[in-house]
């Protein structure tokens, strides 16, 4: 059941309860606790949270916690699945959804009592009438066969013809339901951000701040940054956003309610497509980003040329470009985003700005939304082995506060590796012509043997490596056809157990974030009988084991061509 | 040297790091108190001859004397400072020791404990008045900011009863908002991590 108004039918229940809350492994669901734990905190609501990887470990976590707890809050996972038959949770539970996975899973939405989701009435999300999709069954049959043993003979024959009517009726039905449900659930696809519904709330409930905004705003940036959302969506989110920046940040305008510099302070700015270059040198930040690197061509010595020709159009010295960006020239610092928008025209980089939000507090920390959203990724994707992946998620929930900048600078560097470690995988299977169209899509593995094979087994690295390899590959390849293609990434995940994680991306040339690959994993899966694991909440990523590789690709082509 | 073994008893003290305490060296204050009586005899036989009007022997009298001093004053600078971080103990980890912590104490020190328990009960429930219940002095250190604070776990506990009665489970790397008052032992041993 959708929720309408999310404070009187959400926050007013749960205000006097325990709380479990079960958030699911990315920046938008690290954000959107975060807003709600703040919420929690000034009312003493007492509660629970456990990081959730996939689907079998919800399973494990509700059910060791399943005795104590009576509301459960989920957010980001749980919205695609029937809840209520993988969970079988006593009927005095309730769950609050708050998940931008979609499709919704249908019984998730026609349950009156037990799950409630949050999700904001204006998004666009197509449900099938209660009536296509279920039937009260006991009427049809029983009453049939009933009168069949019962009835005289001579009313017989009308009984059959009717009973053979319905009969047809509840075939055609069942056929209909069948298509609807196809319908509905072959694409997989992102709605409203998390952050953006909890923010929502903490703003009903008269308890917005600046910092809760600065969560909201990183949590959709997740979103735009990791290509959930379209361009479109992601435009009005802001437009909202933005209207919130400028309530709360009004007081900083004119010279006689100034606040201190330690206080934050948001404001809205054309943000560029290059990745965290405040916080690295230009240079290697051009070299880094998807947009520009794959504009020039980065990895031929032709594009290099091109980018060297670039920055000297905009003229910017090369000593200046390389080194940090906070010990370039101030004039150049400050100037650098005109002369840069000017010469972005002429090299064809139209798309180089994007809408996006600054926060400052103190002189030291000027943060962009998009670089926090890497910076939070590379610290909760960390591979290094000094903790485990849920410490590493408790970190990275840590490094959203503001008294933990240094946790944050830290996730800043580990992103810059990331991002290193990407462009270097995408060069070299450009470079060696790994990226294969198998017709119907392109296709790449990653071999076992690969020095970095550690950073793909993280679904949100493999994701960002997929998206570039694609760009990548549409730059270079001469077919038109190239752009109308989806793509599918295979990395290994675990060596000893033999398992691969495989990632599915939409076409280019789609304006929609549509997904169809969750299905096509799943009767791809099915036809040749692989040993594969759905066990991420975004269904376009799967496990599978290693062996059952090429016969499952196999099938995956002929499936789709 | 004198008073060689007396310093060591207050090395071996300070070496120990803050919040552990040593065995109770019986055996290098036996050695100590050996020594004392040493010096205490040829003192005496010193000051008999001097009395008897052997010329000299002064110096060497009062050398011994101030080494005799030093080892006492080591002696009760020893005992003294395991008695310090004992009553510290007892505010941190409540009025049962940990095992391997009794089992290092002396028998006049177990003594001392129970005694110093028992007034420290006492006392604490004298506050308020005769009706009043007391107050649990142990409670809080420091005036807490707030009555909720948010932990995480560090290390799996298994379940957990709150004084309201309900239950839940503490499981490494979850977290939690609980009242101070209930987790504040957990966090003192190490089960939970106070978050900021």
């Amino acid at each position: 059941m959708f929720v309408t108004d999310i404070r009187k039918e959400f926050y007013d229940k749960v205000v006097h309860e325990r709380v479990l809350v079960l958030v699911a492994f990315d920046v938008d669901a690290l954000c959107a606790c975060k807003i709600l734990q703040y919420l929690f905190q000034c009312d003493h609501v007492q509660y629970t949270i456990v990081p959730i990887t996939g689907r079998q470990e919800l399973e494990n976590a509700f059910l060791e916690h399943s005795e104590q707890v009576k509301y459960v809050v989920m957010i980001n996972c749980g919205g695609n699945i029937n809840i209520l038959e993988t969970l079988q949770p006593a009927e005095h539970v309730i769950f609050f959804i708050a998940d931008s996975h979609r499709p919704v899973d249908l019984v998730n939405v026609y349950n009156d009592d037990q799950v409630k989701l949050l999700m904001p009435t204006t998004d666009d999300f197509d449900i099938p009438a209660y009536d296509d999709l279920f039937k009260d069954d006991e009427s049809d049959d029983d009453s049939g066969n009933e009168s069949d043993s019962s009835a005289p003979s001579g009313k017989r024959r009308r009984l059959d013809e009717e009973v053979l009517e319905r009969r047809r009726e509840r075939r055609l039905w069942e056929e209909k339901r069948k298509q609807i449900l196809l319908d509905y659930e072959e694409f997989s696809t992102y709605g409203t951000s998390s952050a953006m519904i909890m923010f929502d709330l903490a703003w009903k409930m008269s308890k917005d701040s600046n910092d809760l905004l600065w969560w909201g705003i990183v949590g959709l940036t997740d979103q735009y940054i990791n290509n959930r959302v379209e361009r479109g969506k992601y435009m009005t989110d802001v437009g909202d956003l933005h209207k919130h920046t400028l309530r709360l940040n009004h007081r900083n305008e004119d010279d006689d309610n100034t606040v201190s510099v330690d206080c934050m302070r948001i404001y809205f700015d054309e943000e560029l497509k290059l990745a965290l270059y405040r916080h690295w040198s230009l240079f290697e930040s051009l070299k880094h980003s998807s947009y520009p690197a794959c504009k020039f061509k980065m990895w031929t010595v032709k594009g290099q040329q091109k980018m060297h020709e670039f920055l000297a159009d905009m003229g910017l010295p090369l000593v200046q470009v390389k080194q940090k960006f906070t010990s370039m020239d101030m004039g150049l610092k400050e100037s650098f985003k005109g002369l840069f928008t000017a010469s972005c025209e002429k090299y064809g980089l139209d798309d180089i700005s994007f809408g996006s939000f600054i926060a400052q507090y103190g002189y030291k920390n000027k943060l962009c939304a998009a670089d926090v959203v890497y910076a939070v990724n590379g610290l909760m994707e960390c591979v290094e082995a000094e903790k485990s992946a849920t410490g590493y998620f408790l970190e990275a929930l840590d490094c959203l506060s503001r008294q933990n900048v240094k946790k944050l600078l830290r996730g800043l560097d580990l992103a810059k590796r990331q991002l290193t470690t990407i462009m270097q995988t995408v060069h070299s299977f450009i470079d060696m012509k790994q990226i294969i169209s198998a017709g119907p899509f392109l296709y790449a593995y990653i071999p076992e043997g690969h020095p970095d094979v550690k950073f793909f087994s993280r679904p949100n690295c493999l994701g960002m490596l997929a998206y570039f390899m694609q760009e990548a590959y549409v730059a270079t390849s001469r077919s038109r056809r190239s752009t109308l293609l989806p793509m599918v990434v295979a990395a290994p995940l675990n060596a000893e157990t033999g398992s691969a994680l495989v990632i599915g991306i939409p076409p280019k040339a789609e304006e929609s974030t549509k997904n169809f690959f969750g299905r096509a994993f799943e009767q791809a899966a099915i036809q040749t009988n692989s040993r594969t694991l759905h066990d991420n909440f975004d269904t376009s990523i799967i496990e599978m084991k290693s062996e059952d590789r090429s016969k499952f690709f196999d099938a995956l082509i002929s499936l789709l061509s | 040297m004198y008073g060689e073994k007396a310093v060591e008893l207050i090395r071996q003290l300070h070496r120990s790091p803050d919040g552990s305490l040593p065995p109770f060296n019986e055996d290098g204050i036996r050695q100590v108190l050996e020594e004392m009586r040493v010096l205490f005899e040829q003192n005496q036989a010193d000051v008999n001859k001097t009395v008897d009007g052997a010329p000299g022997l002064f110096p060497g009298v009062q050398l011994r004397h101030a080494a005799l001093e030093r080892n006492k004053r080591c002696l009760l600078a020893y005992m003294f400072n395991r008695m310090e971080r004992l009553r510290a103990m007892r505010w941190e980890f409540g009025s049962v020791l940990p095992p391997d912590i009794k089992y290092n104490l002396s028998e006049q020190e177990i003594q001392w404990f129970s005694r110093y328990n028992k007034s420290l009960a006492a006392y604490m429930r004298s506050i308020g008045g005769p009706s009043g219940g007391g107050l649990d002095l142990t409670q809080d250190l420091k005036p807490p900011k707030s009555l909720y604070i948010e932990v995480r776990c560090l290390m799996d506990h298994g379940e957990f009863e709150t004084e309201d009665g309900t239950i839940l489970l503490l499981k490494k790397d979850s977290q939690h908002f609980l009242q101070r008052s209930q987790c504040e032992h957990l966090i003192r041993q190490g089960v939970l991590e106070h978050i900021l």
